[in-house]
């Protein structure tokens, strides 16, 4: 069966490919098999196919799921080829065409699950009592080890969603900031929020953290639930109608956030108020709503989640972060590749994530610093699956909050 | 056939050295350039041992063999034209050992250019090929190629900076060409290997040059209002005796594309700009960079300055290599040529090249070595408007016709291969044809390395009395 969703790659993404290869180094994947098919112009050669009338085979399925959307081969590509949402769309014609258990399983987790609260409540629930009790060993086998790289967790966490902040001390407010909680990092990564609610309160914002809100659906889009995607586009574009900008804490949903308009009717004018809170908080630094230590401490490696860089192109904002907090920041690596989680890449592909976990451990380790950075919940886990013990990470405004003294570093 | 090949491929290279299924075969079918073929099966090989036994399998079973690198070619060198086994070899990527007294390294043919430049970067060494796709092109690619690059000015093509290569051959033996020494005893098989774009051979190893990094550089950014005067402030500086390390032209549409792309700060009211680069000492640097701006005030230049420090040169570079990229979004299309004229002659060539673009109502775009007259007319257009490509075509075939009228040369750095092999004959006689086919057929009976690539069939002498072995590939 050829392309026959609307969510299908257009000839004109696929064609606005030149085929120079520019992408090849820059793609992980590529990079570890030496393999054209595993390349992003291999993989818009093929999605070319389908568009003319080849079958949606095994082989395709192959390719497809091979890729882990990261967007390096974005960033590089002279021609502006809207890779990431030409593989969303590839990802949504698998979905049909290849219809199977295993992938209907999944959009159940992707599509409803992650989108009901007391779902992951629950199951952070049942996770929490297994890592207290250190029974990992009923976590099935693909999960495990990200199972053992989590932050402890809240046995029971109350949301944030539906709670509203004042600015602190005096000054007017600076406008509202609509916080987006997250599925997952709501109650796994729920210090990072809180940070985030406090530092944009001192930058003189108002935060709301709207009831209306739901999963941001990259997870379902990227595995081609693309029905799930646009529902839940649909449900925070109106949740978050009313507020002047969203803050988002995870790199991966703020991504996804800020396309859309791929989504949702009138996305892109919700697309153009998301940021992801490295740059709220980067700005406010810079316009002095928030203070800079003079203390210096000691480096701290940075480790770009791709999207963050390569998808929404922050870079220096995570660094400036790091800097005010009295850090030197550490390069570990000068082209920002993949760490491997990829959001469900991990589980999905083990063996090929695995590797790059490793290749990124490695680079940390070269790097010296005990101590890492990260934006993105995914990419915390990873890195510390694959570093082991003796490592600290942390997003960025925690080590920053940290130094401006507004709350303890609790965990490791 | 080719199924029981890929059978015996799996057993020599085990399941993940061998690809077969259609979709990955038509993934394979095609490179940077304009022409697509399929190949019967592709092949991974890890060493020279595999490639040995992958050429001899192939030859069994009469399947010819092309070589692939990247797959960044420009002219269809790596494209399969028959049923044929694609020797893929990127995990050949081995940089092997870098001898840093005698600058010097053995690396496989996978090596991705940038990535051995990276390498020896701390020893203060480079490979001085430096083509616009060096972050992706493989050392191998650029030795089929003889590819050149921004420096090829002052440090010349690859041809100057392989010192010896390990080759498979047709029939599968291993040999050695040329040696650690530049001028290599007996007859110089390796500049022949070098440009011979896979059809003499495998180039499985090579001993490359390598070339101190530079202390200090100055990049001058110069704009004109007229191409001549840009032209001729190129004849001056090389005139003067100062060979810069690279010297590049941007005619106007080209500038305001870059910018379009990125800021660069190319000045986009000009007719021509030219970026100059001179590296060395530093003294020396000073004062070829001031021979080079009073040559560009001579010459009526709007502007001639020195890029102020590391930050602007590198932008003004960077401009410079992205002008692909710019074209890139201009449409979905673009042909790019790679044609070199005597530098005399550059003027000349320009006109005809607006002319023959105007007549032909193609959006062209120049930017270019100047430095050496090799010219990269790029014609940007959407080939699915009704008769674009016969115009493209008639115009590229104009445009290669007066090249070779004005004493000049087919192909600069990219190769022939597919796309450039049936005009071979514009600047060749039937001896010179015929001369080099003898040379083809003494490496290559058979025609089993990447055939009908390079030399147009027929340019054998006398191509019917040629026996056809038995049980080979036809
Ligand atoms: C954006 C862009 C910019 C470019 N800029 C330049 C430039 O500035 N200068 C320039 O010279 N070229 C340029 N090129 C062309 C191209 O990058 C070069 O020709 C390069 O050398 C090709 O290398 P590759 O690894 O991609 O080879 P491929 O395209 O894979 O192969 C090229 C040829 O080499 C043969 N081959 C490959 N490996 C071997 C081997 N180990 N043994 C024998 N034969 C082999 C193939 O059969 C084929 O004929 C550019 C291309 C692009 C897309
Ligand atoms: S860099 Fe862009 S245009 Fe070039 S091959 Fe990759 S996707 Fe295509
Ligand atoms: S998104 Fe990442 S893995 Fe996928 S093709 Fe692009 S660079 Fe490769």
């Amino acid at each position: 069966m050829p392309f026959s969703t609307q969510f299908a790659p257009t000839s004109q993404e696929v064609g606005s490919c030149i085929e120079c290869g520019l992408c090849l180094p820059a793609c992980p994947t590529f990079r570890i098999t030496g393999l054209e098919t595993a390349s992003p112009r291999g993989r818009l050669t093929a999605m070319s196919a389908v568009l003319a009338g080849q079958a949606i085979d095994e082989t395709f399925t192959e390719m497809m799921d091979g890729c882990l959307q990261c967007m390096a081969c974005e960033t590089v590509c002279p021609a502006f080829v809207p890779f990431g949402r030409a593989m969303e769309g590839a990802k949504a014609e698998i979905a049909v065409a290849r219809n199977s258990m295993s992938i209907r399983i999944r959009r159940l987790i992707l599509g409803r699950f992650l989108a009901w609260r007391a779902v992951v409540r629950l199951a952070t629930a049942a996770a929490a009592v297994l890592q207290r009790t250190r029974m990992s060993v009923l976590i099935p086998k693909a999960l495990r080890s990200g199972f053992r790289s989590l932050r402890p967790l809240p046995i029971w966490s109350s949301s944030r969603v539906g709670r509203t902040s004042k600015p602190l001390g005096e000054g007017r407010s600076r406008g509202t900031v609509g916080l987006m909680v997250g599925c997952v990092m709501d109650p796994w990564f729920g210090q990072v929020n809180d940070v985030a609610t406090r530092l944009l309160n001192m930058a003189g914002y108002v935060v709301v953290t709207s009831a209306e809100q739901s999963c941001c659906g990259a997870l379902a889009a990227h595995d081609g639930s693309a029905q799930d995607a646009r529902r839940l586009a649909h449900r925070n574009a109106s949740a978050f109608g009313a507020v002047d900008m969203v803050a988002v804490t995870s790199a991966g949903c703020g991504a996804h956030m800020k396309q859309y308009e791929h989504w949702t009717e009138g996305g892109d004018i919700f697309a153009a108020k998301v940021r992801d809170i490295t740059e709220l908080v980067a700005d406010a630094i810079d316009k002095g709503w928030l203070p800079t230590v003079d203390r210096i401490a000691g480096p701290i490696a940075i480790q770009d989640p791709c999207h963050l860089r390569h998808a929404q192109r922050v870079v220096d904002e995570p660094r400036m972060i790091l800097q005010a907090a009295g850090h030197e920041p550490i390069e570990i690596d000068s082209t920002g590749t993949c760490c491997g989680a990829a959001g469900v890449y991990s589980v999905l592909q083990p063996e090929l994530s695995g590797r790059l976990g490793v290749q990124k451990a490695e680079q940390v380790r070269a790097a010296g610093p005990r101590i890492v950075a990260s934006a993105n919940p995914g990419c915390e886990m990873q890195l510390r699956q694959h570093l082991g013990e003796g490592y600290q990470i942390a997003h960025p405004i925690e080590f920053y909050a940290d130094a401006i003294g507004i709350m303890e570093r609790g965990h490791s | 056939m080719s199924s029981a090949l890929a059978g015996e491929l799996r057993s020599i290279l085990g399941d993940d050295g061998v690809l077969d299924r259609q979709l990955e075969l038509h993934v394979y079918g095609k490179d940077s350039g304009i022409t697509r073929g399929e190949p019967s099966v592709v092949a991974f090989p890890e060493s020279t041992e595999d490639v040995v036994a992958v050429v001899k399998a192939a030859k069994r079973h009469g399947v010819s063999v092309v070589a692939r690198g990247s797959g960044t070619g420009l002219a269809g060198g790596a494209v399969p034209l028959e049923p044929s086994l694609i020797l893929a070899l990127t995990r050949m990527n081995e940089i092997e050992v870098v001898d840093v007294e005698n600058r010097s390294a053995w690396v496989g043919p996978g090596v991705i250019n940038l990535d051995l430049s990276n390498h020896t970067y701390s020893d203060g060494l480079h490979f001085a090929p430096d083509p616009s796709s060096q972050s992706v092109c493989t050392i191998g690619g650029n030795i089929a190629n003889n590819a050149g690059g921004l420096h090829c000015l002052s440090e010349g093509n690859t041809v100057n900076h392989v010192l010896a290569l390990e080759v498979v051959t047709a029939d599968g033996d291993v040999i050695e060409l040329g040696g650690p020494a530049p001028d290599p005893i007996g007859l110089d098989l390796r500049a022949v290997m070098v440009g011979s774009e896979g059809t003499l051979g495998i180039v499985t190893r090579a001993l490359i040059k390598l070339t101190p990094n530079p202390t200090a550089a100055r990049t001058l950014l110069m704009s004109f209002r007229s191409v001549e005067d840009a032209a001729k402030t190129v004849s001056d500086v090389i005139a003067a005796g100062v060979i810069p390390a690279a010297l590049e032209m941007m005619d106007r549409l080209m500038t305001v594309a870059v910018e379009r792309f990125i800021d660069a700060g190319f000045p986009t009211d000009a007719e021509a700009v030219l970026l100059a680069e001179v590296s060395g000492h530093e003294a020396a640097v000073e004062a070829e960079a001031e021979i080079i701006r009073a040559i560009a005030d001579d010459n009526n230049a709007i502007e001639a300055r020195v890029a102020s420090d590391a930050k602007e040169r590198q932008r003004m570079w960077l401009g410079r290599k992205s002008a692909f990229g710019a074209i890139a979004q201009m449409n979905p299309d673009y042909y790019l040529h790679d044609t070199v004229v005597p530098r005399t002659k550059l003027v000349e060539m320009m006109r005809n090249i607006y002319e023959i673009a105007e007549r032909h109502q193609i959006t062209m775009l120049n930017v270019f070595h100047a430095g050496d007259g090799n010219l990269h007319p790029l014609m940007s257009f959407d080939a699915s408007e009704e008769g674009v490509i016969e115009r493209v075509k008639a115009a590229a075939d104009e445009l290669l016709a007066i090249c070779v009228a004005l004493g000049g040369s087919l192909s600069g750095e990219h190769g022939i291969g597919l796309e450039k092999r049936d005009s071979m004959g514009l600047v060749f006689n039937e001896y010179d044809l015929d001369a080099q086919a003898r040379i083809s057929e003494a490496f290559d009976p058979d025609g089993s390395m990447n055939p009908n690539k390079v030399l147009p069939s027929g340019s054998r002498c006398f191509d019917f009395g040629r026996p056809i072995p038995e049980g080979t590939w036809v």
